[in-house]
């Protein structure tokens, strides 16, 4: 059965702060992200993420789905982590991340896309989660 | 049987769609579905960037276009971060790793035309390349 993508990301400023993904790049405002009417559920998440390795901490990330899209309630998945010793310079890249998952869904409503940096303040990140669907 | 499509483009501002059209040397390559082919099985994505511009970033594909049945399908593949502290000798490179999705099971519709565009969000990070793979099956 085919499959489809819905995609949000945005950005993480402050350690242990809920900060809603809620943008897409040049899509400014697209708007909810609503369970596509003939999902029939989240077969996995695709986690993107990076940071400015601004500040010398360590910390880690996780990702949180919330919404009545998720008739069992919220889900939580850690991401990855990061740490630098140094902060006078450096390059990053990361891959992103396929967790598999099997999370019963509500076609036709919302769910809300939320990442956080939990441990220490690592500095700024943008964070990039897609949801994949089953139909 | 499976067919591949390469494309790639520079991605040099953020929130910015760019369609990747060019493929090295064959400036053109054909966006048409081949004959016969059902589905997106397999996607490879890599990107990577200069660097000169301190920041974070994510990267993100995005499939539309008449070839893709089910609307345009957005996917995150990666993430770039910079510090421009660095200089000469002391500046790390940016070694773009590949994420590949298997099992991708995107349907379109073959003889017809796909697009294939990339964004990079967040903080600016300098000038990118991206390529993309799309690997197409029956």
């Amino acid at each position: 059965m085919p499959k489809l993508y819905r995609s949000r990301e945005g950005q993480v400023t402050a350690v242990d702060t809920k900060s809603q993904l809620a943008t897409l790049g040049s899509e400014t405002a697209p708007g909810p992200l609503l369970v596509p009417s003939a999902a029939k559920n989240l077969e996995a998440i695709i986690c993107a993420f990076a940071t400015d390795a601004s500040v010398v901490a360590d910390g880690s990330f996780l990702v949180r789905l919330e919404g009545p899209g998720l008739p069992e309630g919220p889900e939580t998945i850690v991401i990855g982590s990061q740490g630098v010793s140094t902060a006078t310079g450096g390059h990053g890249s990361r891959t992103a991340m396929r967790f598999e998952l099997d999370i019963p869904i509500t076609p036709a409503n919302e769910i809300l896309i939320f990442a956080e940096n939990v441990g220490e303040d690592v500095g700024t990140a943008t964070v990039g989660v897609t949801l994949e669907f089953t139909v | 049987m499976s067919r591949t499509i390469s494309v790639e483009g520079d991605v040099n501002a953020i929130d910015t769609r760019v369609l990747l059209t060019g493929q090295g040397s064959v400036t053109t390559p054909s966006l048409v579905v081949p004959a016969g082919m059902k589905k997106i099985v397999k996607i490879i994505a890599t990107a990577c960037t200069d660097g000169l511009a301190a920041g974070e970033v994510v990267f993100f594909l995005r499939l539309g276009g008449n070839a893709v049945l089910n609307g345009e399908q957005v996917i995150m593949f990666g993430g770039e971060d910079s510090q421009t502290v660095q200089a000469g000798s002391d500046s790390a490179p940016s070694l773009g790793s590949i994420f590949a999705l298997n099992d991708a099971d995107i349907a379109v519709a073959s003889s017809d035309t796909i697009s294939i565009a990339a964004e990079m969000a967040g903080v600016d990070v300098g000038d990118a390349t991206v390529a993309i793979t799309l690997v197409y099956g029956k």
